[in-house]
């Protein structure tokens, strides 16, 4: 560097002061113009400028990031547990509109039959034969024989679920025809599902997640019947 | 830009939303969620500069958020309800931390150091084109007082008179904090402009000094 160049840049000092004096008003918006005269003179001051003007406009345009996806889990947990998510929404049912209020008692009518399947089919069969069987040899063989139980045709089983179908079919035309045909979908999925695993628990009794798979078929049936009823009876 | 993504419609939907979830209904919530989940997290993320407390803070605002949005009556922007909450999320979890390194009351310095810049040296522009990604990690790099009002200013859009009311602080100062934070980040970016080799800084755009 020169000492002619250090001579030049000592006098502007002073103004290069007054520059950052008004500098922050500037960026603001106030009005400085001081600040843009002094910064078409001063290459240095000019930087600065030029810096703190593309930091701003930058700065509105950051990207935005991605939380992980657990984060939603542990919200919707959180709110399930608080009770602010009123009614779980099966995932069948999220295409369906929804009531506005349960106009009837059939809700209660398919908990007691969801009960009473869930009880029938986790409790062993009525052949005290495999019960003693099944429950031979160790300590808490009640679960295990509970879990393995064959399933055997049961009367107060098939005419409840018969009762709300038959309820359902009655009622069925008053539906609109799209939901009636959700409706129809959702219960022919069910009953494949149904025939499909009770198939497998009948070729394979310790099948346990066909038994699972069946038991849930039988809940979500339930409901779905429990649904279409609350929507007839409106 | 399809009919139903008009702002006119995107507020009907989100008022749709509200309204559901007021009733309790998960599906709203959730959208709810995915609505505004990017913009939260970036909030909290650019706030701590950490990702766990992101995650713990975000979580904490969308929980209050649904908690209380059976008492939104509308009177206000929703996203507005929303990010003010954020906010006071965040800043309550870093006072509790004791992060307030830089006080917004303290008297305004700013004027007493002047700007640094490099005399007999050609002081080229800092940056052809500031990279997002390095500014993002620049502001992480700042102390929590200016990387507050920064954040809270120059990336939300917040004015001067709400950072003054939402930190406590007086709108001179909230101004003094800002301009020190910018200064802070153009020399937190110097730096690294400096430190990176010739033909990096060259590939990413960056013109340090010489």
């Amino acid at each position: 560097m020169s000492d002619q160049d250090n001579e030049t840049t000592v006098p502007e000092r002073a103004a290069c002061r007054e520059f950052e004096r008004g500098l922050a008003s500037y960026l603001e918006g106030g009005a400085e113009p001081s600040v843009l005269a002094h910064a078409k003179q001063c290459p240095y001051c000019a930087v600065i400028l030029a810096d703190l003007e593309q930091i701003r406009f930058v700065s509105h345009h950051l990207p935005q990031e991605e939380p992980p996806a657990r984060l939603w889990a542990n919200i919707r947990a959180h709110l399930e547990a608080e009770g602010i998510i009123r009614e779980p929404v099966p995932a069948w049912r999220r295409w369906l509109p929804r009531p506005a209020f349960f106009p009837s008692s059939a809700p209660l009518g398919a908990l007691a039959a969801l009960a009473l399947f869930a009880a029938t089919l986790l409790v062993p069969g009525r052949s005290m034969e495999n019960r003693s069987r099944l429950n031979a040899g160790t300590a808490g063989g009640g679960m295990v024989a509970a879990s393995v139980a064959p399933i055997g045709p049961d009367e107060n089983l098939t005419r409840t679920l018969s009762e709300m179908e038959e309820a359902y079919r009655s009622r069925e035309s008053s539906l609109e025809p799209t939901i009636k045909a959700a409706y129809q979908r959702s219960l022919a999925s069910l009953d494949a599902c149904i025939h499909e695993c009770s198939r497998h628990c009948e070729m394979e009794p310790g099948n346990t997640l066909a038994r699972q798979y069946l038991v849930r078929a039988y809940q979500t049936k339930a409901e779905v019947l429990a649904s279409a009823l609350e929507y007839g009876g409106r | 830009m399809s009919a139903d993504r008009t702002p006119a419609n995107k507020a009907v939907s989100e008022t749709q939303l509200i309204a559901r979830a007021q009733q309790g209904d998960e599906a709203a919530f959730e959208a709810l969620f995915n609505t505004h989940k990017r913009r939260v997290y970036s909030l909290c993320l650019r706030m701590t500069g950490d990702t766990a407390e992101a995650e713990d803070l975000a979580q904490e605002a969308f929980l209050q958020l649904f908690r209380k949005i059976s008492t939104f009556r509308g009177e206000s922007a929703f996203t507005t309800w929303l990010h003010r909450l954020v906010v006071n999320v965040v800043l309550m979890h870093l006072r509790k931390k004791g992060l307030q390194q830089v006080s917004l009351d303290e008297p305004d310095g700013s004027r007493e150091e002047p700007v640094k810049r490099d005399y007999g040296e050609d002081d080229h522009r800092l940056l052809g084109s500031v990279a997002r990604i390095r500014l993002a990690r620049a502001i992480e790099s700042l102390p929590h007082g200016y990387r507050s009002v920064f954040i809270l200013h120059d990336v939300e859009g917040y004015e001067h008179n709400e950072i003054a009311q939402i930190m406590n602080c007086s709108i001179g100062n909230s101004k003094s904090q800002l301009h020190k934070a910018r200064l802070k980040l153009r020399e937190l970016l110097r730096e690294e402009a400096k430190n990176l080799a010739p033909e990096e800084s060259e590939l990413s755009g960056l013109d340090p000094e010489r």
